[in-house]
């Protein structure tokens, strides 16, 4: 009887706080300072609200920005970007369509880049989007969201200062 | 050892008289970042607040605010207009407090950059308000311009950022 109890009470003890206290203690410290560093500085979760980027991003789904993916180069076309407003505490989650020095309008729903249609095969619904072009600057790119069936002027789309863009969705 | 745990003790130590000197002597900065903070909360109200603690919530917050303080909003949703002057503003927040159900403003990722003299400073922040009864919060960035006077710091400007132009 008393060696079973010392079995549960060791079983206990080895779940919660381990064989070595002290070695838990260090593990779990280095464990929080490595994950408040990763997700301060390298990964911010977002949780995606409403649906300027369906189907493809789901409202409520989780994903994260990895803020390195544009130290050994910037944003490419067809990237899902995280765009700022003053800081990352909440931001606008959208496609690139437009690089630097390009001109992007709408015609018939689809983007046109320099004159010619934008194939874009991650869209899955048709659009009827008509906006004049615009020509971008040396530091800016075209965003938008995947879900052109909303009114063109019920969806926050338009050009992102190159600093405004702060990674690019991890999933 | 002995050394080690008195290392760490003086270093606890010395975060404490740290924390309490920022307490007890608050940089400009905290100050203005605090102060913007009890603006967002006075600008947040629920369905359950009385019709005299709403005069006098917006009182509070009109004290917050210059006599000619200048409102600019500009947004993809909204023309460009302006509202002037601290009375303008009293009349717009006692109408939103009557007539929506109920608010909760927040401000984030607030920044301050101080003119040279110090005493202007502009707070560059993103604003989050949820209406009752909406799903989703309105979300905007702005600029605050604030100006020390008799040692308080008044807003006398706030201007909306366009994110995406």
């Amino acid at each position: 009887m008393s060696s079973d109890n010392k079995q549960q009470v060791h079983w206990l003890r080895r779940i919660t706080i381990g064989r070595n206290p002290r070695v838990t203690l260090v593990r779990a410290v280095i464990l929080g300072v490595l994950t408040v560093i990763v997700f301060k500085t390298t990964l911010y979760p977002v949780r995606v609200r409403g649906g300027s980027m369906l189907p493809n991003y789901r409202d409520g789904r989780i994903n994260f920005i990895y803020r390195l993916a544009y130290l050994s180069h910037e944003p490419r076309r067809g990237d899902v970007v995280g765009v700022g407003f003053a800081g990352p505490s909440i931001m606008l989650l959208k496609r690139v369509v437009g690089l630097p020095g390009e001109t992007i309008g709408f015609s018939k729903g689809f983007v046109v880049v320099n004159g010619t249609p934008l194939p874009e095969p991650y869209l899955k619904w048709k659009s009827n989007w008509e906006r004049d072009p615009v020509q971008l600057g040396p530091d800016e790119f075209f965003v938008v969201g995947d879900n052109r069936t909303m009114p063109i002027e019920n969806h926050t789309f338009g050009i992102a200062q190159r600093k405004r863009i702060l990674g690019k969705t991890l999933l | 050892m002995k050394i080690i745990i008195r290392l760490c003790l003086l270093a606890v130590i010395a975060a404490i008289g740290f924390w309490l000197w920022t307490v007890f002597f608050p940089s400009a900065e905290s100050v203005i970042k605090k102060q913007l903070s009890t603006v967002a909360a006075l600008l947040s109200f629920n369905s359950k607040e009385e019709q005299l603690a709403k005069i006098a919530n917006v009182e509070d917050l009109a004290g917050y605010f210059a006599n000619d303080v200048e409102i600019i909003v500009d947004t993809p949703v909204q023309a460009r207009h302006s509202i002037s002057g601290r009375e303008d503003l009293r009349q717009i927040l006692l109408g939103a407090r009557m007539t929506l159900t109920a608010l909760s403003v927040e401000f984030m990722d607030a920044t301050v950059t101080f003119a040279p003299g110090g005493t202007e400073a502009t707070v560059s922040l993103t604003a989050s308000a949820q209406v009752g009864g909406d799903r989703d919060p309105l979300v905007q960035e702005a600029k605050f311009t604030l100006r020390k006077i008799e040692g308080r710091w008044i807003i006398v400007r706030i201007e909306t950022v366009r994110t995406l132009t």
